[in-house]
């Protein structure tokens, strides 16, 4: 076990554990900007639709 | 001599910078409502949220000084980001505040106050809030303008120009994009971020090595580099103010809450809390070695805010440079755009919340927090060039930031777990909160008070804040015994 095992393994953890999110957090959340844009878009069509339909 | 290339580096630089300023132009259509440029339209899902917390929360100012403490206390100064990651951690899984605050569908902290306490300490509330955020923010410009001079070895002249350019950047897709173009901005952002944080660390961590570094810090700092406790620059007032402050934070610091807020549910908004609360040790960790690496190689320097940057522009080699420093942009850009938009968010929504008397048109709406965005920028750009930083950048983070934290944490917890709670007691809290941090901030600049001001120092005067807050909440709700409804019963 290296000298001071409390910041070597906080260390270690950050690498590794940061590393790992960035990917998995990469992959999922550019599924949640597309999901994201795709409700807003159809929520907007909505609005625009009862709009039109509340002006007839 | 720094090993920036402009070639191959600028190339690398020019290309975020592209990509950036395109996908945060891209999203501005989807924006037609005050909700869709201040909370997304309330549709972020957990992981969007989490690399916009992240993002938002590490900015080159963040770096700093978190380098800064490394430097400066050894591995003891990433104390605090081990007390955030705990605070983080609690909060998300109990959803203490976080829950009742997305629950009761409000854009900002100072509109549930209204609720309980009334129009009038929303409105001050809101002032608060944006006095101690902008007095906050006001030095991150010049601090990133410092790391990117130094880093690419431009000429200490041109600093005022790189704000000014970052700032103007960073303006555009937030005025015009809002939150959505927040959030789009920090994925990408969060991305370039971490991948340069990431190598970064890695080649420091094999060419400086890990037993150097303990070495260094243990020939520097004793024991007290690795434990807080026995640091003579920390000690137990050091770690209480830091897990008040971090605790705070959590539960209170606007562009934080902003992510529960923005959120498509509760649900969503505590697990982003709890998905990110490590990131909070690797945001104080991995910086600390950068600046306890900058330690064993440069030795003993005169500025230790600089000290860092000095040592990456000759350590990292070119091409992995240029990934650091669209790095560094990504992680200030992110957080220029959050800070702009939150604070905005509270001067239209709490603070300009008396001057609508009839509900603004979305069209008006939307102009007002545009050109309220635009007005803050010119205040940071003028507050980021006059103001001279004394004593630690951290320090001087915590107690700008106490000016709000420890009345609206008493507030918010007051709010919404304590049905005696009133608007005494809130108005008491809120200037017993302001006054003390502003006093302490008065006191360190005047030459007939700076020596006072050091005796008693920032930690206990940080202390002195919220305990004396809290009290002022109880003693003032006490005097003033009412019958209303708390918060719970309201929203059941």
């Amino acid at each position: 076990m290296p000298r001071h095992w409390f910041w070597w393994t906080m260390t270690a953890a950050c690498v590794v554990w940061y590393s790992t999110i960035t990917v998995y957090v990469a992959i999922k959340g550019a599924a949640d900007i597309k999901n994201m844009l795709a409700r807003l878009s159809a929520t907007k069509a909505r609005e625009d639709a009862e709009e039109s339909t509340n002006g007839v | 001599m720094t090993n920036f290339n402009w070639l191959l580096d600028g190339s690398i630089v020019g290309l975020y910078l592209l990509i950036t300023m395109v996908a945060g132009l891209m999203v501005r259509k989807y924006v037609g409502k005050v909700e869709h440029f201040l909370v997304a339209g309330r549709e972020m899902d957990v992981y969007l949220g989490i690399a916009s917390l992240a993002a938002t929360e590490f900015g080159i100012v963040t770096c700093m000084y978190t380098a800064q403490n490394g430097y400066e206390k050894g591995f003891a100064g990433a104390t605090p980001g081990i007390l955030m990651a705990a605070a983080m951690l609690v909060v998300g899984l109990t959803g203490f505040v976080i829950k009742p605050l997305r629950d009761s569908g409000v854009m900002t902290i100072p509109e549930l106050f209204e609720k309980k306490f009334g129009p009038r300490i929303r409105w001050a509330a809101g002032v608060v809030i944006v006095l101690g955020g902008l007095l906050n923010m006001g030095v991150f410009l010049r601090t990133g303008g410092q790391f990117l001079v130094l880093v690419a070895g431009l000429d200490v002249r041109y600093l005022e120009i790189m704000m000014t350019a970052l700032l103007l950047g960073v303006a555009i897709y937030t005025i015009l994009g809002g939150m959505l173009s927040v959030l789009v901005t920090d994925f990408l952002q969060f991305v370039v971020m971490s991948a340069g944080l990431i190598l970064v660390t890695i080649l420091i961590l094999m060419n400086v090595g890990w037993e150097n570094m303990v070495n260094t810090v243990d020939a520097r700092y004793g024991a007290g580099g690795f434990n807080p406790f026995i640091n003579p620059t920390m000690g137990w007032q050091y770690v209480v103010f830091n897990l008040m402050l971090n605790t705070a934070a959590v539960l209170t610091w606007q562009t934080i809450i902003a992510r529960v807020l923005a959120a498509k549910d509760t649900n969503t908004g505590r697990k982003v809390y709890t998905r990110t609360s490590f990131f909070f040790v690797c945001r104080f960790l991995i910086p600390g070695i950068w600046g306890i690496a900058a330690l064993a190689s440069l030795g003993p320097v005169t500025n230790t805010l600089e000290a860092m940057p000095q040592y990456l522009s000759t350590a990292v080699p070119a091409g992995l440079m240029g990934i650091l420093i669209a790095a560094m942009l990504a992680a200030d850009m992110s957080t220029d755009s959050s800070y702009m938009l939150t604070w905005c968010s509270v001067i239209y929504n709490d603070i300009l919340a008396p001057f609508r008397k009839r509900p603004w048109s979305e069209r008006k709406g939307l102009f007002w927090n545009r050109t309220i965005i635009a007005l803050i920028g010119i205040f940071l750009l003028l507050y980021g060039l006059w103001y001279p930083l004394k004593g630690d950048l951290w320090t001087y983070l915590g107690v700008t930031g106490t000016i709000y934290l420890a009345s609206i944490s008493m507030l918010l917890i007051a709010c919404c777990y304590w049905n005696r709670a009133n608007s005494w007691g809130a108005a008491a809290s809120i200037f017993i909160s302001a006054v003390i941090p502003i006093t302490y901030l008065v006191m360190e600049q005047l030459p007939s008070t700076a020596a006072t001001a050091r005796t008693i120092g920032p930690y206990y005067s940080g202390i002195a804040t919220y305990l004396l807050s809290g009290a002022a909440m109880v003693v003032g709700s006490l005097l003033k015994p009412q019958s209303g409804v708390g918060l719970r019963k309201e929203t059941a």
